[in-house]
C-alpha cells in the first residue's frame, strides 16, 4: 500500500449561504482500500465527494486527487464515478452509454467484458429510459468501472437493488479491491459498510467524528447486545439501571447495555427459564447511533 | 506521479470527440419529436410556399425568396431547440454535472452538439437545394447553392449560442415554450415567412434586432434576390457578435450554477490571461452586435438599396448557357428608378447608363446627368443629351437599362428578365420636342428590337408602353430597355419615375 493518499481533503470548509456543509473536514483515501463515508442526511458526505471530484471548490482548505487539482483531466482519467440522482439520456442504451464513457479513458475494459462481468446482458440493449430503478443503477455502475479506474467514487450504489443484485455488486466491489482498485463509498446501509469497508469515516455536521477500521469503530463503542428468549416482562428489564434499551424481534429479546456482565447476572437471577442467550459486540449500527448521539448537533 | 497512466494518445482523444458527436446524433435521431419537425418543416414550407404556390403563379422570384428564407428557417431550430431545450433538460437531470466528474475531453459536449446541429442543417439544406434545382427549377448556379449551403450551416451557430443561453437559464419544462416564443416571432419579424418589403415599416426598422434577419439577408444576397438591405460585412459582424455574446453569457450563467463547459485551470497567470481574453471578447461581441443592429437597416433608403442590389446582382443565369431561356421573374415592386438620390441606379439590375452606337461602328454620342426637379414634385430626374450621327444605318443614342445585368460583363453574358406578367412600362419624359423611342431587346442581337415612340415636349408627360401588345419581343426574355432617339442631330431629354407594373 502506498502512503500517498489517492484522494485527500485537508481542513475543507464549504458554506452554502448560512449553512456550513463542511467545517474543516479531513479525509484521505488510501490505495487498495474501501473507505465508507457514513453520516446522517445533510452531514456533508455529498459535499465532500463533490470537492474530491472537483465539482465544487472548498472555501478554505484543499482537495486533491492523486496529488493534483481534482479538476485536472489527468486526475479524472484515473477515477470512476457513480452519482446519485442523475438521469442519463432515455433513448440511449446501456451498451452505448458504457462505450461512450469508456472512450474517455486511456485503458478501459471492453464494453462487452463489463456487461458480462456485471451480468447485465439482458438490459444492455434496452433504452435506458425503459429500465427499472435498480437496472439503471447497474448501468451506472458499469459506466463507473468501465474505465479501469484506480479510484472509484460510489454514491449510494445499491439503492434500489434487490438483495441478489446487491450481493452480486458487493462481490464485484470485493474483486475490484482485490485487483488493486480503491473505493470511496457513501451509503446509508450500515451492513454495506460492515460487509465491505476497510475503513469507515463517520461525518456529522461537516466534521469527521470517528474514523478507523470497522473493528476500531466498534471498539469505540462499549455497548453490547444480549439476545435471549425470556418470559420476563420488558418493563422489568428496562427498570434495571444498566439496561439502555429493550426490544423484541420475532420472539427474541434484544437488550442493549454497556455492562453486559451485570445484566447477565440480573437476567439469570430473575428468569431461571431464560434460553438461547447470545452476547454480541456492537455492530456498526449501534456504533453509529452512539457516535452520532454523542454529537447532539447532528441530530438536528 | 503515475502520469503515464492517465495519458491518452491523440488518436484516442480524437476518437472520444468523434464518439461524442456520433452519440449526440444517434440521440437526436432517436428523438423524433425533435428530428422530424426540425428537418421536415422548413422543407414542407418551402414545397408549399416556394414550389407549389410559386410555380402555380409562374413566379420564379417567389421560389427564390422561399428557397433562401426557408433555408434560414431550417437553420434556426436545430440551434435553438438542440441547445435550448435539450440542455435545460440535461442540466436539470444532473447530466452536465456528471459529465464534468468523468474525464470527458474539454468542450466535447458543446462541440458534439454544435456539430450535430450543423449536420442537421446540412442535411436539410442539401434536401432543399435538391428540391429547388430538380423539382422547383429555381434558377440557381452551382456557386449560389454552395454559398447558401454554407450560410445555413454556419448560420446555425448564433442560434446554438442563443439556445445555450436559454438552456442555462430556464427549467426543462419551461424551455420549449420559451424557445418557441423566440423562434416563431423572430422568424416572422425577420421576414422569413413574408418578404421584408411587405411588412409594416416599424417591423422593417426593427428587423436588425433579430439575428435571423441578418442571416436571411446574407442568404438572399447569395441568390441575388432583389431588395436586400445592409452590407455583407455588417450582417456577418452582427451574427458573430450575437454568437460570442450569448455564448459568453451562457458560460457565465452555467459557471454560476457550478457547471464548466471547458475544464479551466484555476489561478495564476494563465487564468488571468484567459479572463482578460474573455472580457475583451465579450465587449468586442457587444460592439459587433450594436454595429450590426445600427447598420443592419441603414441602407433602407432607396439609393443604398439599389446600390446593394447592384453589388449583389452577380450572375443570374445568362441566356446563352441556360437551358430554360427564361429570365428571372421581375420583382413585384414596380419602381425601377426615380433618380431622387443623386444617382441613376435602379431597384434591380444595372442602372441607367448613357449609350450610343459606337460599338456597332456608328458615330453617335450620348451623355447623361442627374438634374434637380423631376416630374411632379420629385427631387431629381435623369437628363440625357448628345447627338445622333449618320455613320451607320440604324444610329441610336440615349440611355439603357439592363434589368438583369452584370457590371463589366459581355453582352452575351447579361441576364434576362421575365416581364411576361407585367402590363405597362411607364415613365415621365420631357425634352426638346423631338421624337424619341423606347426599345426593348431580347437575347438575339440581329433582330429588330421592339419599339415604342413618343415625343418629349417642354412639360413633363407620362409615357405608357403597353407591354403585352408591344410585339417584336418575348417578354420572358428581356435583356435591355433603352430610351433615346434615332433621329440624326442634337437632342436633349429628361426622364423620371420609371416603373414596370
Amino acid at each position: 500500500m502506498s502512503s500517498t493518499p489517492l484522494a485527500r481533503l485537508e481542513g475543507a470548509h464549504k458554506r452554502f449561504g448560512k449553512i456550513a456543509a463542511l467545517d474543516g473536514l479531513n479525509l484521505a483515501a488510501n490505495r487498495g482500500e474501501l473507505l465508507a463515508l457514513l453520516g446522517p442526511n445533510g452531514a456533508g458526505k455529498s459535499t465532500a465527494i463533490s470537492l474530491l471530484l472537483g465539482l465544487q471548490q472548498p472555501d478554505k482548505g484543499s482537495a486533491a486527487l492523486f496529488g493534483e487539482d481534482p479538476q485536472s483531466i489527468d486526475a479524472r482519467r484515473r477515477i470512476g464515478v457513480m452519482m446519485q440522482e442523475i438521469n442519463l439520456p432515455a433513448v440511449m442504451r446501456p451498451r452505448e452509454l458504457i462505450g461512450q464513457t469508456a472512450s474517455y479513458y486511456p485503458r478501459p475494459y471492453e464494453t462487452q467484458a463489463v456487461i458480462k462481468r456485471l451480468g447485465i446482458e439482458k438490459i444492455a440493449d434496452r433504452p435506458y429510459g425503459k429500465l427499472s430503478g435498480g437496472q439503471k443503477r447497474q448501468a451506472q455502475f458499469a459506466m463507473a468501472i468501465c474505465g479501469r479506474p484506480e479510484l472509484l467514487f460510489l454514491d449510494e450504489p445499491t439503492v434500489g437493488l434487490d438483495v441478489q443484485a446487491r450481493e452480486a455488486l458487493w462481490q464485484v466491489l470485493r474483486d475490484l479491491i482485490h485487483e488493486g482498485c480503491s473505493i470511496i463509498l457513501t451509503t446509508h446501509y450500515l451492513e454495506e459498510a460492515e460487509a465491505l469497508a476497510d475503513r469507515v469515516a463517520v461525518v456529522t455536521h461537516g466534521r469527521l467524528v470517528a474514523g478507523g477500521t470497522v473493528d476500531e469503530i466498534r471498539a469505540h463503542v462499549s455497548r453490547k447486545s444480549i439476545l435471549c428468549r425470556s418470559s420476563l416482562a420488558m418493563e422489568t428489564m428496562r427498570a434495571w439501571p444498566e439496561v439502555q434499551q429493550v426490544t423484541e424481534e420475532s420472539g427474541r429479546r434484544h437488550i442493549v447495555t454497556r455492562d453486559a456482565e451485570t445484566v447477565l447476572r440480573l437476567l439469570l437471577a430473575a428468569d431461571t427459564e431464560v434460553r438461547d442467550i447470545e452476547v454480541r459486540r456492537a455492530g456498526l449500527a449501534e456504533a453509529f447511533a452512539e457516535i452520532t448521539a454523542n454529537n447532539p448537533e447532528s441530530l438536528q | 506521479m503515475n502520469t503515464a497512466y492517465s495519458q491518452m494518445n491523440r488518436a484516442r482523444v480524437l476518437a472520444a470527440y468523434l464518439g461524442d458527436i456520433r452519440f449526440e446524433l444517434v440521440k437526436m435521431i432517436r428523438t423524433p419529436a425533435f428530428a422530424i419537425p426540425t428537418l421536415l418543416f422548413p422543407i414542407l414550407f418551402f414545397m408549399l410556399f416556394g414550389v407549389l404556390m410559386g410555380s402555380a403563379r409562374g413566379n420564379a422570384q417567389m421560389s427564390l425568396f422561399a428557397f433562401a428564407s426557408y433555408g434560414v428557417f431550417g437553420a434556426i431550430a436545430p440551434g435553438l431547440f438542440g441547445f435550448g431545450v435539450s440542455l435545460a433538460f440535461e442540466r436539470e437531470q444532473g447530466l452536465l454535472v456528471f459529465r464534468q466528474a468523468i474525464p470527458m475531453p474539454a468542450g466535447s459536449y458543446l462541440l458534439a452538439r454544435m456539430v450535430m446541429a450543423m449536420i442537421f442543417v446540412a442535411v436539410g439544406s442539401l434536401a432543399m437545394i435538391a428540391l429547388a434545382l430538380f423539382v422547383a427549377h429555381v434558377p440557381l448556379t452551382f456557386g449560389q447553392c454552395v454559398t447558401v449551403f454554407f450560410v445555413n450551416v454556419l448560420g446555425v451557430l448564433p442560434f446554438c449560442a442563443m439556445g445555450l443561453f436559454v438552456g442555462s437559464l430556464v427549467s426543462g419544462q419551461a424551455a420549449p415554450a420559451i424557445v418557441n416564443l423566440i423562434y416563431i416571432p423572430m422568424s416572422f419579424l425577420s421576414g422569413l415567412w413574408v418578404p421584408m418589403q411587405f411588412l409594416p415599416k416599424a417591423v422593417q426598422q426593427l428587423a436588425p434586432l433579430w439575428p435571423a434577419h441578418h442571416l436571411v439577408q446574407l442568404s438572399l444576397a447569395a441568390v441575388d434576390a432583389p431588395s436586400t438591405v445592409g452590407s455583407t460585412g455588417n450582417h456577418i459582424g452582427a451574427l458573430v457578435g450575437v454568437t460570442v455574446l450569448f455564448f459568453a453569457l451562457a458560460v457565465r450563467r452555467l459557471g454560476g450554477r457550478g457547471i464548466r463547459l471547458f475544464s479551466a485551470p484555476r489561478g495564476g497567470y494563465v487564468f488571468l490571461l484567459r479572463r482578460a481574453i474573455n472580457v475583451g471578447m465579450f465587449w468586442i461581441a457587444v460592439g459587433l452586435v450594436i454595429a450590426g443592429v445600427m447598420g443592419g437597416n441603414a441602407p433602407r433608403a432607396a439609393g443604398r438599396t439599389a446600390a446593394t442590389s447592384n453589388d449583389a446582382a452577380k450572375s443570374v443565369p445568362d441566356a446563352s448557357g441556360s437551358a430554360a431561356h427564361v429570365g428571372v421573374a421581375a420583382p413585384d415592386k414596380p419602381v425601377i428608378a426615380d433618380f431622387d438620390n443623386g444617382n441613376a441606379n435602379a431597384s434591380y439590375g444595372l442602372g441607367f447608363s448613357a449609350s450610343d452606337d459606337k460599338m456597332r461602328g456608328g458615330d453617335s454620342s450620348a451623355a447623361q446627368q442627374l438634374v434637380d426637379g423631376g416630374a411632379g414634385k420629385s427631387r431629381g430626374a435623369l437628363e440625357v443629351s448628345g447627338a445622333v450621327g449618320t455613320g451607320i444605318q440604324y444610329p441610336f443614342a440615349g440611355t439603357s437599362f439592363l434589368p438583369n445585368g452584370t457590371p463589366n460583363a459581355e453582352w452575351t453574358k447579361q441576364g434576362l428578365m421575365d416581364y411576361s406578367r407585367k402590363q405597362t412600362l411607364r415613365f415621365f419624359a420631357r425634352g426638346d420636342g423631338k421624337d424619341y423611342l423606347v426599345m426593348m431587346m431580347g437575347p438575339a442581337v440581329d433582330t429588330i428590337p421592339a419599339m415604342f415612340g413618343f415625343t418629349a415636349g417642354a412639360e413633363w408627360q407620362e409615357v405608357r408602353v403597353p407591354l403585352q401588345s408591344l410585339g417584336g419581343i418575348d417578354l420572358k426574355q428581356v435583356k435591355l430597355i433603352s430610351i433615346g432617339t434615332m433621329t440624326p442631330g442634337a437632342f436633349r431629354f429628361q426622364i423620371d419615375d420609371v416603373r414596370v407594373e
